[in-house]
């Protein structure tokens, strides 16, 4: 029993993160309807700009967050506005073939400049645990949790409740009538990618720390994005994090009764399931 | 014209038949490789090109036929061709088991579950003792570069006559006419169901067999480079470079992307990994309807067809 709620926490845990790391993912593709598939290779950008804002710099890795987030924004900003509005409506697999291309580019030269050394960002509380009823859980990986459902929260506010979050909706909605009531959709189809990789990058920050980085971590992580993607619905954050926790408990239930190698089929597995059933995710609107 | 057409495309084959006579064992190694790409980029250009479905699953056909020979001549000892068909027979039982519910989602969504489905073959791969689970098979060695050459070229040949094919019969037209207009097409009377998974089926096959001689080639196999979902994207790329939905185009590209990659790893692996990235984005930005769009239409507007395509598909 205890070792069934253990595996319960863990998972959670873990699915607390797992949402962070898809919600970029589901924005860029909510709103602009681009699949980005260098989506994981932005985390790992995030993951190695906190690493050495804590190496060199000696920035605690939670509080460099807004730095990577910031620096990641600009990113997004200057690819969305540089190459991305150029074939925003070529045929849809295009897109798949330039954010695959991107992923390609950064990968490679994050092989030149980081080198294929793994990372690991710890700080001097990384080891530490709490135990509640028998239950140990690590401080690290509850405030990595903790920090991504609340940034998810803050990004459900933005977009339902400011003036830009609003205007991001109606661009997604109706591109045209947007135009008409003065919204300039190439600026904010930058700020939305760019929201898009900020979110990357603070994910790629905390994933530093429960995880050891590499350059070769994108492509798992983009796979993981759209199984959350799309096990929780585009329409909303919330929906994100529901598919991040189920993401996780799925993974450790399968883990604990199954076995660790067929983790991976049974979360690829429900999100074919999904899929086929509701393709607008659990908790999506009816197509 | 048409003659000439014929004529050029037979020396060229011609060539390539005799290209052992005279190439070096790095030159038939090299077309090997290519010619075995050129036909997954054709398989992918009848499911991806034709019928307007972007599967990113053809490298899950790749893998089975691998499979196929492997299972059959390391773990049952029968003879390369047997495996080929039990390759093909898997790839044909996986398009019909899970391309009926799959082909019934569209455009991001049925990418995303293709390329779900890569990776759960892997994943169940990895755990099957019959396919050597996580270590992998090795397979008996046959030092006959040649033998595999021509097996390919003759691969790619049977690939591009039913593509050809595909171009003007009835389920070609039937094909395109999904493409273009699902719901049309169902009102003109095509029964897209069977026809999506007939071309999905058909794909696979070509893919397997590619699969095949393959890992009888190289004598290895695991289940990361079986179902290696690059693989899949470079099919993709390779079509849309050279022109998806035309019969030569696929392996236009293929040829022109397998040198580029080729010339380019002799120098240092990681900048030609991140060269050839940046060959995919400005390729999608200048030409996204690939080379053909470019040959069709570059005499008439010269070097303003490229500004053209960024004016007509920025916002």
């Amino acid at each position: 029993m205890d070792l069934l709620l253990q595996v319960l926490i863990n998972g959670i845990l873990q699915g607390g993160l797992y949402a962070i790391v898809a919600l970029g993912l589901a924005l860029v593709w909510g709103v602009l309807n681009i699949v980005n598939l260098s989506h994981g290779a932005f985390i790992m950008l995030g993951a190695y700009i906190s690493w050495y804002s804590f190496h060199w710099l000696g920035v605690d890795p939670f509080l460099g967050l807004p730095i990577t987030a910031v620096l990641m924004f600009l990113v997004g900003y200057a690819i969305q506005r540089g190459i991305l509005n150029l074939i925003v409506r070529s045929p849809m697999f295009n897109t798949l073939l330039i954010t695959f291309g991107l992923e390609v580019v950064l990968t490679y030269l994050a092989q030149l400049v980081f080198s294929a050394d793994f990372r690991t960002i710890n700080p001097s509380y990384s080891g530490r645990n709490m135990t509640v009823l028998g239950i140990t859980i690590p401080l690290v990986r509850l405030a990595a949790c903790v920090m991504a459902i609340v940034l998810t929260l803050i990004m459900w506010y933005f977009l339902l409740h400011t003036r830009l979050g609003r205007a991001i909706r109606a661009t997604a909605q109706n591109l045209s009538a947007a135009r008409l009531y003065g919204v300039e959709p190439r600026h904010l189809y930058a700020v939305t990618f760019g929201l898009g990789l900020a979110l990357a990058g603070a994910a790629g920050g905390l994933y530093g720390t429960v995880s050891q980085i590499n350059p070769y971590i994108g492509a798992t992580l983009t796979a993981k994005s759209f199984a959350i993607a799309i096990i929780g619905g585009l329409d909303t954050p919330l929906g994100v994090i529901a598919g991040g926790l189920i993401l996780g408990l799925i993974e450790s239930l399968t883990t604990l009764y199954i076995g660790p190698t067929f983790a991976d089929v049974a979360s690829f597995g429900v999100l074919v399931l999904v899929l086929i059933i509701r393709p607008t995710g659990l908790l999506g609107r009816t197509a | 014209m048409k003659a000439l057409r014929i004529i050029l495309i037979l020396i060229v084959l011609a060539a390539l038949a005799l290209l052992p006579e005279y190439g070096s064992d790095t030159v038939i190694q090299f077309g090997i490789s290519t010619l075995l790409l050129a036909v997954l980029a054709q398989g992918w250009n009848i499911i991806g090109g034709y019928t307007g479905y972007p599967s990113f699953g053809n490298s899950v056909f790749y893998g089975l036929g691998a499979y196929g020979v492997g299972i059959a001549m390391v773990q049952w000892q029968l003879p390369f061709a047997v495996g080929m068909i039990f390759g093909v027979v898997l790839a044909v039982v996986f398009a019909f088991l899970l391309g009926v519910p799959v082909l019934r989602l569209k455009g991001h969504y049925f990418a995303i579950a293709t390329l779900a489905l890569g990776q759960i073959m892997a994943a169940i791969v990895s755990n099957v003792p019959l396919a050597g689970q996580n270590i992998g098979l090795v397979l008996p060695p046959l030092n006959d570069d040649r033998l595999f050459y021509e097996l390919s070229l003759i691969l790619l040949v049977a690939a591009t006559l039913t593509v050809w094919w595909l171009t003007r019969s009835r389920f070609g037209f039937g094909l395109i006419a999904i493409r273009e207009n699902e719901e049309g097409a169902v009102v003109m009377g095509v029964d897209t169901t069977r026809y999506k998974v007939l071309a999905f089926a058909l794909a696979g096959i070509f893919s397997a067999l590619a699969g095949g001689i393959h890992a009888y080639w190289i004598t290895f196999l695991d289940p990361e480079s079986a179902f290696d979902l690059t693989l899949n994207v470079k099919m993709i790329i390779m079509v849309v470079f050279g022109g998806p939905g035309t019969v030569l185009g696929p392996i236009v590209g293929s040829f022109i992307l397998s040198a580029i990659s080729e010339l380019l790893s002799s120098e240092v692996t990681s900048i030609a990994g991140l060269f050839f990235g940046i060959v995919i984005v400005v390729a999608v930005v200048l030409m996204p309807r690939g080379l053909a769009d470019v040959i069709r239409r570059f005499h008439r507007l010269g070097w303003h067809y490229f500004i053209d395509n960024i004016r007509t598909n920025r916002i």
